[in-house]
Parts: structure tokens; C-alpha cells; sequence
């Protein structure tokens, strides 16, 4: 079992890619494992044959643990385990074609070249029924190819039949759907990585005093920005927020039990979704001294890296402040947990154009189309007020509504 | 692109070398002078100069030792032994010193060691020999054996750029028997086989002299599909390109004109028992010279040197099996 970390003491199996017998290169992902913070491919150290497995899938182990053998000596086109003991495969006899009269043949006729055999086997031949023109009728590789080709290649290896799609009303044998005993789906316990969201979740619910506050705000001007850069939104408002941040530094801090530690520096974690399996909130450190695109390159890197299941420990440590933005699919509106021990995340909603009252130079009201953006603050009452959470997104709103590249 | 013998190409590689790099120098007997033996440095120390066309004593040794300690000091000889039989003076200079230098004392010797090899001409047995395999042991050296004058040009200027010992066998039968296309100007060939001709039925592998044997042998054998392999280097040898011919084609004739116990085509045998057995449709069959010296008697030379008729029939005998 690998350090993957520098804290990290043991790791669990969650699959293993190769398995008993089969050819490893160096560097190939092996199996992959799960720490406390991360999910992660192990490459093997070595090339060879994997010739025995100690630690199966679910299983946790302290780092250092012997997972599995590697036959080093091993050559990659040697036959391993599961080779041996095959038969030679057996054929399905042309129908269609005359059978061939077997040529009376010597002794020399029934060995088979190692080449031959192979292309019988990968074809399904019987060798009895392939006639020899070599020495002594001895069958040749070009005969066994003759062979193939004669009988047509469509009969290698048929794949099995497709099953039958189950949804269909036309299953065979099947009366309606009412009839007949409902059977409850079967549970299965959460993976690994849901289990560990979920943890850390309920742990920050149980733990902050969590409120959230909202307020909407004009991104027009961000719009245009980020069309002129060929970025999307996240890094613009992810810049403005670290102004904010650095201007109320007080919500780039920790709380750990008693001790509450106001940060300088800026390590914002940016929610990555990683699908169904969960998410993953890589860090980029240092954020205060990236402008803009240098925002959008690392939140870019971080997250293909994160979908890769790329990402190192130290990837996704250290953050003092967090944004998530699910806003893609058109949410308006939401109630982020707070990331332990962190005392606040911002979430960015969906961009929506909606009519707003704007006052001009004189005073006038107007209705015009705005994209308008509901920007979501979950702090933790342990660590500051509501008034403070509030002009600190009076200045996110600023920042964004005056943005100038 | 102009055409030369195998010989002028080899001059034309030397002297397009020691033009663009004044730190290559040649050393050999005769090779001054007389402009060479077989009058490959022809012209030579009139353009160059003799201090950098070195006529020597009669003493292999010192002209190896000599080139190894040119090298050191940062020149690069390329040095001549007259005929590739004398070698074995110097052989101590090339396998324990030369050969083990960078391994000792981390410094890398830059010499090329031209060996002018091969029979078939009545030169006997001390003009005839192919001493390859005896390099091809040694470790620190690396082996290369052009077969055609667009390769001898190119291998030439690679050897002499390799910082590694590098022993050039050219073959004496090919000096003007062999012409060809040669590219101007410099250039270098890989040290890596060549496919001389394609074919799916049968491989003969072969360097050097035989590798026109071969193409004789099998241009119309039965309307056999026959491919031709030219290793070129020895040291390194192709391996991939030997493997996959085998397995392309499953039949191996493997021909060597040197002496067949332990010969270059030994090692290629046993590489292909031991990473293709699984391609092989029959054995590996080898055609090489008997385990004699090489005679000076026309008829009996003939019958020593693996010839057309002889590969043809090994061919005949391995695509019937």
C-alpha cells in the first residue's frame, strides 16, 4: 500500500485492473485505492507477472502492507496460469462444405508448429480436418490460413447472442407487469467515496452553527469580460471574491475546536463534480496573486485532473475558502455545507436573464434585461455574524457589478 | 544522388567526414602514400595531409592503441587494418582496452576500426576471413557491416560519429562488384536492419556479401514470396526487425559466410528460439561456412562459401516442410 500522503496511514482496494496471471508494465495502473481524502490509481513498480493477489477489494490495510506479487523474470509472451490449463479450442464443423478427405499422413503430419497452432486456436480450427501439404502431409501455416479463409471468416468466435433487452414488453413467457409478486430491489451499501462525502457532510452539519445568506447580482459586465478572454464566469467571480476575501479576511479562516485562524493567503477549493460517483474539491493555492485567466488555467488543470482521478492528497488539502458552482443546469438558488474547518462557501448559481429595475443618472426607473446571478453564502455563526457575512457579499456584489478587465 | 562502387563510397563517406570534422584522422598501412591497399584513401594525404593520413608500422597493436589514445585525448581516428585476419594483433588493444575504457575509467573512445573482411577471391586463409562474431562477444564494441554502397557511405560516417568503439566490416567482394545510388553530401545510416526485399512465405536473414547471395538465391524460387533481411549492425542487433520478420513470414534461413560455430548468425538463431518460437512454422535453418579455413583453391573456396545454389536449396528444402 502506497503513502499517498504525507499524513496518510492506510488505504483500502476498491478494484483491482489486473488481475492473477495477467502481463504487467511498469508504471501500468495496477489497482486503485482509496485514502481518507482521495481516490487514486497506483501504477506498478515493476514489469512482470501478477502471480498473486493478497489484499482484496474492500479490504483496508496500513501503508506498507504487500498488496500483491510480481513475477519480474516473467516474459510478456509466455502462457500464464490461466493458459495452461486450456484445452485446445474445439471447432464447429462447416455444415455447408464437403469435408475434405483427410490425406494418409506420417507421424511427422501430427505435430503441429507453434505458429499453427496459434492460428487454429484463434480461429476455432480442428487441426484433423486441415489437409497438409508440408513434408509427410504435414500441415503448414499456410495451409491452416487456406483453411480460414475457405471456410469463411464469419464463424471465428461468434459473439454470444445479444440478451434480449429487458425492457421490452415483448419478453417471452411474460405477462403484464401487474401481474405476478413485487419484488423490493435489493440494497447495496453506498461506495466508498459517497460514504466519505457523506461523513464529512453530516460532521460539518453537526459541527458549524451554519446560516446562509443570499444576494442577487447584475453579472453583465462579467459577461462581457469573460467573452472578450474566452473564459466562462466561475474565474471572474472567483477573482472578485478574493478581493472580497482579502478586504474581510476574516472569512478565510478556520475554526478548529477553539482555535480560529484568520489566513493571508488565499486557498481557494473549487467544487469539481466527478458525475455520479460524487465530487472532489481541489485546491489552488496562492489564488490571490492569479488573475483572472491564471484563475481559469489552474481551476481548468484542477478539475480535467480531478475527472482523471489524477489529483495527489496535497491537491485537496489546505483550502481556507470555497466556491462551488453547480449552475449549469439552471438552479437558482441553494444551501452549501461548509467544507471543515473552513467558516464559509460561496456558492454561484445558474445565470438567468431576468427583468430588473435600473435607475439612471437622473434619478428615472426602467425595466431592462439583465443576466442575473443569486450568489450564496454558507458561514458559520461559531465564527462570525450575519452582519458580516452580509457586507462581505456587498462587496462580492461590487467588485462583480463594477468588474473592468 | 551519384552512382558508386562500394569502394567510392567509402572514400566518399570518409573524406565528406574528415572534411566537415578536422578531428577526424585515419591511420592504417599503406594507407598514405599508397592510398590505401585496395585503394580506398586514394588522394587522401594530398588533400588532407599527412598528419591527418598516417601511413604506420606494420603493428596493429600500436595503430589501435595509438587511435585509442587520439581518442582519449578527444580526436577521431578511424583506423585501417590492412586485411580484417590481421586484427587479432590487436586485439587486446580493441576488446580490453578500447572496448572496456568507458566501463573502467569513464572515458569513451571514439575510434572506427575498418576491417576489410571476406573471401572469394583466392585470398586464402589469411585474406579472407570474417572475424565479426569475435567482436560481437566482446562488450564495449559495437559491429556494423554495410552490404550496399548508399549504406557503406552512410554507416561509415555513422561509425565515425558514434563515440563508441565501432569495428566497420567492409567487405572486400563488394569493393567493385557492388554499385549503387549514393546521396551527396553527408549523411548516416541507422544502425538497423534493413528489409533488402519484402516477402511473406520465408526470411532469409544475411549481412555483408551475403545478403546479395541471398537476393540471388530466392529472386525466383518456385514463386516462393521471399523476403530478404540486411541487418546492417550486428552490435546492436535489430531485434525487432528480425522478429517481426519472423513473424510475417515463419520460415528462417539464416546465412552467414563466416564460420559457422558461434557466428552472427548464432545469435540470431537463438534470439528467435527464445522470442519467436510462437511464429515459427518449421526450424531455424542456418547456412554458414564449415568450421575450416577458408581455402585458397578455387573449387575447394567455392565449396566452402555458402553459395547461390546452396541457400536456394535450404530455401527449396524449409518452404516444403
Amino acid at each position: 500500500m502506497p503513502q499517498m500522503g504525507v499524513s496518510v496511514a492506510e488505504g483500502t482496494i476498491i478494484e483491482w485492473r489486473k488481475q492473477r496471471g495477467d502481463w504487467v508494465q511498469a508504471d501500468e495502473t495496477i489497482c486503485e485505492i482509496s485514502t481518507d481524502k482521495i481516490d487514486t490509481e497506483v501504477p506498478s513498480p515493476a514489469s512482470g507477472r501478477l502471480v498473486e493477489v493478497l489484499v482484496q477489494v474492500g479490504v483496508t490495510v496500513d501503508v506498507g502492507t504487500t498488496l500483491a506479487r510480481i513475477a519480474t523474470d516473467a516474459r510478456p509472451g509466455e502462457p500464464h496460469s490461466a493458459e495452461d490449463e486450456r484445452a485446445p479450442a474445439p471447432a464447429e464443423p462447416p455444415q455447408p462444405q464437403p469435408q475434405p478427405q483427410a490425406p494418409a499422413r506420417g507421424p511427422a503430419a501430427r505435430r503441429y508448429s507453434p505458429v499453427v497452432q496459434r492460428i487454429a486456436d484463434e480461429h476455432g480450427v480442428d487441426l484433423a480436418e486441415v489437409e497438409g501439404t508440408g513434408r509427410d502431409g504435414r500441415v503448414q501455416k499456410k495451409d491452416v490460413l487456406a483453411y480460414v479463409q475457405a471456410r469463411g471468416g464469419g464463424q471465428a468466435r461468434e459473439p454470444d447472442e445479444p440478451a434480449i433487452h429487458i425492457e421490452s414488453p415483448y419478453r417471452p413467457g411474460a405477462g403484464t407487469s401487474l401481474s405476478g409478486p413485487y419484488l423490493p430491489p435489493e440494497g447495496r451499501p453506498l461506495s466508498r467515496m459517497r460514504q466519505m462525502i457523506g461523513e464529512h457532510m453530516k460532521r460539518s452539519q453537526e459541527t458549524a452553527a451554519t446560516c446562509t445568506t443570499w444576494i442577487e447580482v447584475d453579472v453583465s459586465r462579467v459577461e462581457l469580460a469573460r467573452k472578450q478572454l474566452g473564459i466562462t464566469a466561475l474565474p471572474l467571480i472567483a477573482r472578485c471574491t478574493i478581493g472580497a476575501l482579502v478586504e474581510f479576511p476574516l472569512l478565510n479562516a478556520w475554526l478548529e475546536d477553539e482555535t480560529h485562524t484568520v489566513h493571508e493567503q488565499v486557498n481557494l477549493g473549487i467544487a469539481v463534480s466527478l458525475g455520479e460517483d460524487g465530487l472532489i474539491v481541489p485546491v489552488v493555492r496562492g489564488a490571490q496573486d492569479l488573475s483572472p485567466e491564471g484563475l481559469s488555467r489552474r481551476i481548468r488543470d484542477l478539475a480535467r485532473r480531478a475527472r482523471a482521478r489524477q489529483l495527489s492528497p496535497d491537491d485537496v488539502r489546505g483550502a481556507t475558502f470555497t466556491i462551488t458552482n453547480p449552475g449549469q443546469f439552471g438552479s437558482m438558488m441553494a444551501t452549501p455545507v461548509i467544507a471543515q474547518p473552513q467558516v464559509a462557501i460561496l456558492d454561484v448559481e445558474a445565470i438567468i436573464k431576468r427583468p430588473v429595475v435600473v435607475t439612471d443618472q437622473f434619478g428615472e426607473d426602467a425595466i431592462a434585461i439583465r443576466p442575473m446571478v443569486i450568489l450564496g453564502l454558507s458561514w458559520d455563526h461559531r465564527a462570525l455574524d450575519g452582519a458580516l457575512a452580509a457586507r462581505f457579499l456587498a462587496s462580492v456584489k461590487k467588485r462583480v457589478e463594477g468588474y473592468e478587465a | 544522388m551519384t552512382e558508386l562502387t562500394y569502394l567510392r563510397a567509402i572514400s566518399d563517406g570518409l573524406r565528406t567526414e574528415m572534411r566537415d570534422d578536422e578531428r577526424v584522422l585515419l591511420m592504417g598501412e599503406d594507407i598514405g602514400v599508397y592510398g590505401g591497399a585496395f585503394k580506398v584513401t586514394d588522394g587522401f594525404i594530398e588533400e588532407f595531409g599527412a598528419d591527418r593520413v598516417m601511413d604506420t608500422p606494420l603493428a596493429e597493436s600500436g595503430i589501435v592503441g595509438t587511435a585509442v589514445g587520439a581518442a582519449v585525448v578527444g580526436l577521431r581516428p578511424v583506423c585501417e587494418m590492412q586485411f580484417a585476419d590481421f586484427v587479432s594483433c590487436g586485439f587486446d588493444q580493441i576488446v580490453n582496452v578500447a572496448g572496456k575504457m568507458l566501463y573502467r575509467q569513464g572515458l569513451p573512445v571514439n575510434v572506427t576500426i575498418r576491417l576489410p573482411s571476406g573471401g572469394g577471391f583466392s585470398g586464402g586463409p589469411f585474406h579472407s576471413q570474417n572475424p565479426e562474431a569475435w567482436f560481437m562477444h566482446a562488450p564495449g564494441l559495437k559491429v556494423v557491416a554495410p552490404s550496399t554502397a548508399e549504406d557503406a557511405k552512410g554507416l561509415i560516417i555513422a561509425s565515425i560519429r558514434d563515440p563508441n568503439p565501432v569495428i566497420y566490416m567492409e567487405h572486400k567482394n563488394l569493393y567493385r562488384r557492388v554499385k549503387g545510388e549514393v546521396p551527396e553530401g553527408s549523411y548516416e545510416t541507422p544502425f538497423k536492419a534493413r528489409v533488402a526485399r519484402e516477402g511473406t512465405d520465408l526470411v532469409v536473414i544475411a549481412y555483408g556479401a551475403m545478403v546479395h547471395t541471398a537476393l540471388d538465391a530466392t529472386a525466383d524460387l518456385d514463386g516462393a514470396s521471399i523476403m530478404v533481411l540486411d541487418l546492417r549492425s550486428l552490435v546492436p542487433l535489430d531485434e525487432d526487425a528480425i522478429l517481426r520478420a519472423v513473424h510475417q513470414c515463419s520460415k528462417v534461413v539464416v546465412v552467414d559466410e563466416a564460420n559457422q560455430t558461434c557466428a552472427a548468425g548464432a545469435q540470431v538463431s537463438a534470439l528467435i528460439a527464445e522470442r519467436g518460437f510462437e511464429d515459427l512454422d518449421g526450424p531455424i535453418v542456418r547456412v554458414a561456412s564449415p568450421d575450416v579455413p577458408i581455402p585458397f583453391s578455387p573449387p575447394l573456396e567455392a565449396a566452402v562459401l555458402p553459395s547461390v545454389e546452396r541457400v536456394r536449396e535450404a530455401c527449396r528444402q524449409l518452404l516444403e516442410y
